[in-house]
């Protein structure tokens, strides 16, 4: 049974071909990454970006939700948050690190790209990056660390942004990025724009690359910006609504990435219950009520991790019912769901590996990956502490800081 | 400005020698540990980076001649009513640096445990063995081979299945043991173990405690093979692998008690384990504090250092309040086992349970506290300069190891509530 029928959500949301794209990502998984990690783990130039390669160059993930005319295959329309959601589920269980990879991009192709709001000139400007068969659309956001404070300021003069940060810390990618999403502030106190910007324009200076708990993936490094220069339309999020926006589709990103790891985890567990004979007496692991109990709250975990990803992915392919996607209570919605889904995750992958103790960590069982790259995905959203301000501000219009 | 000997120990049960030694071990972390341990990671294989600091602290230093009699050039812990809370100290030292070292020099004394402490002191294998860790100023290894392929927690599960599913078998052979068996998983196996403490069985399928045997195996001893060490998600000080035993002869005065009694006090090594497992967690969380205590002053929020922010203070709250609490009941399992006149001996069902309860406890909180002190640090609670995601990664192992949480807590029930068939 796979986990598209197993795993409860509102189906009929989906389109056939965003129920055939993920059967596929999940024969692509399979090949790719599953089939050869025992021997290579979690090696970047031997497994990772070679399945990276494949999927958004080969299978054009980069291109998917680029519109037809700048060299996507256009789907870049509010309903692509569903074809988003079930593509990167399958992703990220073969690797989540990748999905998140993807994540990232989408979101910043969300905001040049929606139909009926293209930025035409950022669109052409990375035409080249985005629709391309043969060059990887690395993409490194370089977001606030805490809730809403920019890592990045922005000056507009003569009609170039000048941006500029001293060892800003990137979600992802810092060392590799073909292009940066800057969340910067632009003026005064509440004025934020998210610019696009090359990542070989002058002035851009990438740390060295960090080690770090998970997410093989990515190869992150600090990055500062010395006046780098970006013309006046690469700011393809103008203002606070529109920033949210991107994020919004970044958190839908990051929530179904924890399903999709969720899933490889269940797996993982599962072959393990199955399998595992306990008390010397042919007592099956699964079949035990301790760990049944246990093996249980993780199967809940996925399943209402999954209702809640594929509920907030209709909010934002929904607009005219839901509103907008940075309207507050849509990024609210996506803000909660991601650190609901994220700590969830968190919880019941660390859950499955008590199940399984030594093999638990080992990482020749794998299980220990996932358990990693969802942690370090979870501290793309910031501190939970800092998000809640925003919910406050929403249900109460609480006006903490 | 606050540091980690603010947090509360109960300074009128512990032993004069408590900071002597744990600053002693202190200045060791802060010279040979704390500025490589980014690096052990990789290192995992080859201990390169890893082996010298070993050498400093158990050679050098001498730390891994404590528990033997002092005339057989121990320091006599084991005969001292000071063990529990000196050990306490010294493996919260370690894991404030490194909880994989901790473990790693802990284990030394897991099998010596059974010979050197009293009161079931064996003179003659305390003597025999006292050379291979007295006489060297080099770090020297000692491993319990316990877990067997088919069963993980089976063999610590001593109540419920008293031994039965150990295949390793020991057939005496006139003045010898004959052991053959597959273990693996021991801490300091992975090619480094110099003295093995073998779980065996006399009698193979028998729940009789007079079968069950633990016998001591010198790793040279021919027969003895070590594999190369596994790949974790941490603890890379820590080395383990698969040890085959295939007729390896020993002297038959190598059996650390006789029938009844090996069965007996290895239940105190699952007391002692379990209360040095909450030493490592205290331990890594006092670091986490301080690293945490670094992030939460340096970087600001609105202008202010980030832990001015009211509920990020009220999270910071609550971790200080954990590491506090498991400081205090850590030292509260110390005691226990410095004093079996008023608490029972340390291989009474009661003892076991209690010291699993104290683990598992210490484990889930230590994992509650890392995962909250690495999500306030937003991007840079992943990035190993901070340590705090290493401690995250290392007490997980922490948290699963001695049969993991579910056999903890079936221990725990079945003392308290009289359970008969769990």
């Amino acid at each position: 049974m796979s986990e598209h029928d197993l795993f409860p959500f509102a189906r009929e949301w989906l389109s056939d071909m965003d129920v055939s794209l993920a059967g596929n990502l999940k024969k692509w998984a399979e090949s790719e990454l599953m089939e050869k990690r025992l021997e290579l783990k979690e090696d970047y130039s031997g497994l990772l970006e070679p399945a990276m390669r494949k999927l958004f160059l080969d299978i054009g993930l980069q291109r998917l939700l680029w519109p037809d005319k700048y060299g996507g295959d256009g789907h870049n329309s509010p309903g692509a948050a569903l074809t988003m959601t079930a593509a990167l589920e399958q992703v990220a269980r073969g690797d989540t690190s990748i999905a998140l990879l993807l994540s990232g991009m989408w979101a910043l192709q969300s905001c040049m790209a929606m139909e009926g709001k293209e930025n035409a000139e950022a669109c052409e400007a990375f035409a080249g990056l985005f629709g391309s068969k043969d060059e990887l659309a690395v993409t490194s956001l370089v977001l606030p660390l805490f809730r809403d404070e920019p890592q990045a300021h922005a000056k507009l003069a003569k009609g170039a942004w000048a941006v500029e940060a001293k060892d800003a810390r990137p979600i992802a990618c810092g060392a590799d990025a073909a292009v940066f999403g800057v969340y910067c502030s632009t003026g005064g106190a509440d004025e934020v724009g998210l610019i696009a910007l090359p990542g070989d324009a002058k002035g851009v200076k990438r740390g060295k690359p960090f080690l770090k708990t998970g997410l093989a993936a990515d190869r992150n490094a600090d990055v500062s910006f010395d006046k780098a220069k970006a013309p006046e339309g690469m700011c393809v999020a103008k203002g606070l609504e529109a920033c949210r926006a991107a994020l919004a589709w970044l958190y839908l990103g990051i929530s179904a990435s924890n399903v999709g790891a969720l899933f490889a985890s269940y797996e993982i567990l599962k072959e393990w219950g199955d399998n595992r004979v306990i008390k010397g007496k042919g007592q099956i692991f699964k079949n035990n009520p301790l760990t049944a109990s246990v093996m249980a709250e993780v199967a809940k975990e996925i399943s209402l991790d999954r209702m809640l990803t594929y509920n907030l992915a209709r909010v934002l392919a929904a607009p005219d019912v839901y509103g907008e996607a940075g309207e507050e209570s849509t990024y609210v919605t996506a803000c909660m769901v991601a650190h609901q889904v994220a700590q969830s995750a968190e919880k019941a992958i660390g859950n499955a590996m008590e199940m399984m103790a030594s093999a638990g960590y080992a990482t020749e069982w794998n299980l220990e990956r996932y358990w990693r790259d969802t942690k370090t995905m979870q501290l793309c959203l910031g501190p939970y502490e800092l998000a809640k301000m925003d919910y406050a501000h929403y249900f109460y219009q609480s006006q903490a800081r | 400005m606050k540091t980690i000997d603010d947090f509360t120990r109960p300074l009128e049960n512990i032993s004069p020698m408590d900071d002597p030694l744990g600053l002693i071990v202190r200045d060791w972390a802060e010279k040979y540990v704390i500025p490589y341990r980014r690096r052990f990671d990789e290192d995992y294989k080859d201990h390169k980076l890893i082996e010298p600091a070993f050498n400093k602290l158990m050679g050098e230093l001498g730390m891994q001649r404590v528990l033997f009699p002092e005339d057989v050039g121990g320091w006599g812990f084991g005969r001292s009513d000071q063990l529990g809370t000196s050990m306490y100290r010294i493996m919260e030292e370690v894991a404030r640096a490194d909880s994989g070292m901790a473990v790693a020099y802990g284990v030394v004394y897991w099998p010596l445990l059974m010979i050197a402490v009293e009161p079931h002191v064996n003179y003659e294998l305390c003597k025999e063995f006292a050379p291979i860790f007295c006489d060297t100023e080099e770090a020297r290894f000692a491993a319990n081979a316990m877990t067997e392929p088919q069963g993980g927690a089976d063999i610590e599960n001593m109540d419920i299945l008293g031994g039965s599913t150990i295949q390793t078998t020991a057939v005496l052979d006139g003045d010898e043991w004959v052991i053959n068996g597959h273990k693996l998983w021991p801490t300091n196996s992975g090619g480094v173990c110099n003295l093995f403490g073998v779980v065996c069985t006399t009698n193979p399928g028998s729940r009789n405690p007079d079968d069950f045997a633990f016998i001591f195996v010198p790793a040279d001893t021919p027969g003895c093979t070590q594999g190369p060490p596994y790949q974790k998600a941490g603890m890379a000080a820590d080395k383990n692998g698969d040890i085959w035993f295939e007729n390896v002869r020993v002297p038959k005065s190598y059996r650390a008690h006789g029938p009844g009694l090996d069965a007996m006090y290895f239940k105190e090594m699952v007391t002692l384990g379990n209360m040095a497992s909450t030493a490592f967690v205290g331990g890594a969380l006092l670091n986490v504090w301080e690293r945490l205590y670094e992030f939460v002053s340096a970087e600001t929020y609105k202008g202010q250092p980030l832990k001015e922010h009211d509920a990020v203070a009220a999270v910071l709250a609550d971790i200080a309040r954990d590491i506090d609490v498991i400081r205090i009941v850590g030292y509260q399992s110390a005691r226990m086992v410095d004093r079996p006149d008023i608490y029972g001996v340390r291989w009474s069902d009661e003892q076991v349970a209690k010291a699993r309860l104290y683990k598992y406890w210490a484990s889930d909180l230590g994992m509650d506290v890392t995962g909250k002190a690495m999500n306030l640090m937003s991007a840079y609670g992943a990035d190993r300069d901070w340590d705090i995601e290493k401690h995250w990664r290392d007490l997980k192992i922490v948290q699963l190891w001695l049969g993991g949480k579910q056999l903890g807590q079936v221990e725990v029930a079945r003392w308290f509530w009289d359970l008969e068939t769990v």
